[in-house]
């Protein structure tokens, strides 16, 4: 994993007095918003926010707001690893998060940001030390096989993106479900074999080996988690960690000039460990929460289709039933 | 196919003159000067107005007014098939038709050697999604303070099973029948947008207008609502 910093820098102006303020604050344990260096901002998260995919999440951290989905299509094995499925990240940098993102200018920053979690998800070339199990993709050896598209979109840019989007990855994996297909019996080689795709079944998709991201950032001389967009503007360097359920480190980069001591990065990386342990029990228990309210309500499961909405601006909770088709 | 049974209802239970369902709301992209989203039945877009402010190519700069600018993009998520090239034409068109529309509302000569950027986000798509971009520009335009003439708001309406139908979805823009999308400027009662494909006799195509001028009515009744509850909440926030 390789990261380039000038395209990721977003131009914030600080004038000396404020890079002061920053850098002091930091040194003191208390940000510009009150947090202390290890203290995530408020998280929000939604999941199956868009009905026509498999899968999706929205995850806002603080002013950060970023939708993932996933969908999923059938495809066929490649010829190197016919026992696998596959999956492609793409990442999408809305030029609604920053203007410098309109036309072709959010272009370097989305595929920096699509290789490092497509890096980070499914592990080196072999396929070893992959989050997702791609063998669990397979429908039938060499011929038949789901293909899962993973798409992310930055919808508003404060800071600490890949946090976010990594945070939202896991839990659009958690909320999809893949429908059960039916092969049909043996076909010559060289033809495609009939598939029956349930309307009825689905199963989920197992994500307890999905890893998430950490970023800490190097202000001065102490590290940051959650760095917003000011903050990052003054950092000397930023080390971003892969970790997952098992306190595994599942891939790792720094980004910045500036070089870092060997035991700092050691230490980075242990406290990674123990932060990313709080986030992900956070977000599975916000996600597991997020499911018992639907299971609950969902009466006649299964002849409607309950769609649950919580509207925001009038503190009320919208739940339409249409006709299952 | 029938888009409209014997008894008058359309495939998601609609009548012929009723709207989707409308849900929408400002400032929801918290860096922008102002945002909104915009949900019309599935069809969802985001949009966020970063400006006024200083002119980036100065080439481009207009006299005495201000320059707007508009960028459309869909999500790769947003239609059934995962399809989506950034810059086809279809967008192209797009932005620069929502461009053409809500530089007649604004006031760009009490803003001159300014900028004024309208970025649209479509975060799913079932029809109507150029309505649904002029509506929320319309929202994000009015939270960021930036004054206009009107509140421009938009609306579609067809013609299948010699029906005149309001606010068509996917299924029913995909028919092949015609697609009549309307954008007007309601107190001034002034038409800014009108498109139309396929084909109609005069008489069909005056009431099919109609019908979506109506519509526009209702969405604009919708908007002011919206903002009006929204400077309530400011109001609250700044108290005594």
């Amino acid at each position: 994993m390789y990261f380039c910093l000038n395209c990721v820098v977003i131009m914030v102006a600080c004038s000396v007095g404020e890079q002061h303020f920053l850098k002091g604050g930091i040194a003191q344990e208390l940000r510009t918003d009150g947090r202390k260096r290890l203290t995530y901002r408020h998280t929000y998260v939604e999941t199956g926010v868009i009905p026509q995919a498999n899968g999706s999440a929205r995850v806002r951290i603080g002013g950060t707001d970023v939708i993932a989905s996933v969908k999923a299509e059938i495809g066929r094995p490649s010829s190197l690893q016919p026992d696998k499925g596959k999956v492609a990240v793409f990442i999408d940098c809305s030029p609604t998060a920053e203007p410098t993102f309109g036309g072709r200018g959010g272009e370097e920053l989305s595929s920096e940001l699509a290789l490092a979690l497509q890096k980070c998800l499914l592990g080196g070339k072999s396929g070893a030390g992959a989050g997702i199990n791609l063998s669990s993709l397979l429908i039938k050896e060499g011929r038949v096989c789901w293909d899962l598209y993973i798409d992310g979109l930055v919808i508003s840019s404060d800071g600490n993106l890949l946090d976010a989007l990594s945070a939202a990855i896991k839990a659009a994996l958690t909320n999809t479900a893949l429908p059960k297909v039916q092969v049909s019996a043996e076909v010559a080689d060289d033809e495609q074999p009939e598939i029956d795709i349930s309307d009825e079944e689905y199963q989920q998709f197992g994500t307890s080996s999905v890893p998430i991201i950490v970023t800490l950032t190097k202000v001065g001389e102490h590290y940051i988690v959650d760095a917003t967009e000011e903050e990052e503007s003054q950092m000397s360097s930023a080390v971003s960690i892969s970790v997952n359920r098992a306190g595994h480190i599942c891939g790792l980069t720094k980004r910045g000039g500036s070089g870092l001591d060997q035991s700092v990065i050691l230490d980075m990386i242990s406290v990674a460990k123990h932060v990313s342990e709080t986030l992900m029990n956070k977000l599975d228990s916000k996600i597991s929460k997020i499911h018992k309210q639907l299971v609950d309500s969902i009466v006649y499961g299964s002849l409607f289709k309950v769609e649950i909405k919580h509207n925001k601006l009038h503190e009320k909770i919208v739940i339409s039933f249409g006709s299952r088709d | 196919m029938e888009y409209v049974n014997p008894e008058g209802l359309r495939l998601d239970g609609r009548r012929f003159n009723e709207m989707r369902q409308i849900v929408a709301e400002v400032g929801v992209v918290s860096k922008a000067d102002g945002s909104a989203v915009f949900e019309m039945g599935n069809t969802k877009v985001i949009a966020a107005v970063y400006g006024p402010r200083e002119i980036q190519n100065k080439s481009q700069q207009k006299n005495g007014h201000a320059l707007v600018l508009c960028e459309y993009s869909m999500a790769h998520f947003s239609t059934g098939d995962r399809r989506r090239q950034k810059n086809d034409r279809r967008s192209t068109e797009l932005s620069l038709v929502i461009r053409q529309t809500m530089e007649a509302c604004i006031l760009t000569e009490l803003l001159p050697h300014s900028q004024i950027d309208i970025f649209l986000q479509v975060l799913q798509a079932d029809g109507g999604t150029r309505s649904a971009c002029i509506n929320a520009a319309t929202l994000a335009l009015a939270d960021a303070g930036i004054p206009m003439r009107d509140l421009a708001v938009s609306c579609s309406a067809g013609y299948l099973n010699s029906t005149p139908l309001l606010d068509l979805n996917y299924v029913e823009d995909s028919a092949g029948g015609a697609d009549v999308t309307v954008g007007i400027l309601p107190k001034l009662d002034k038409v800014t947008l009108l498109q139309m494909d396929a084909k109609l006799p005069m008489e069909t195509f005056e009431t099919v207008f109609a019908l979506a001028s109506e519509g526009c009515k209702a969405i604009a009744e919708r908007v002011r609502e919206v903002l009006q509850e929204n400077t309530k909440q400011l109001e609250y926030r700044r108290a005594a």
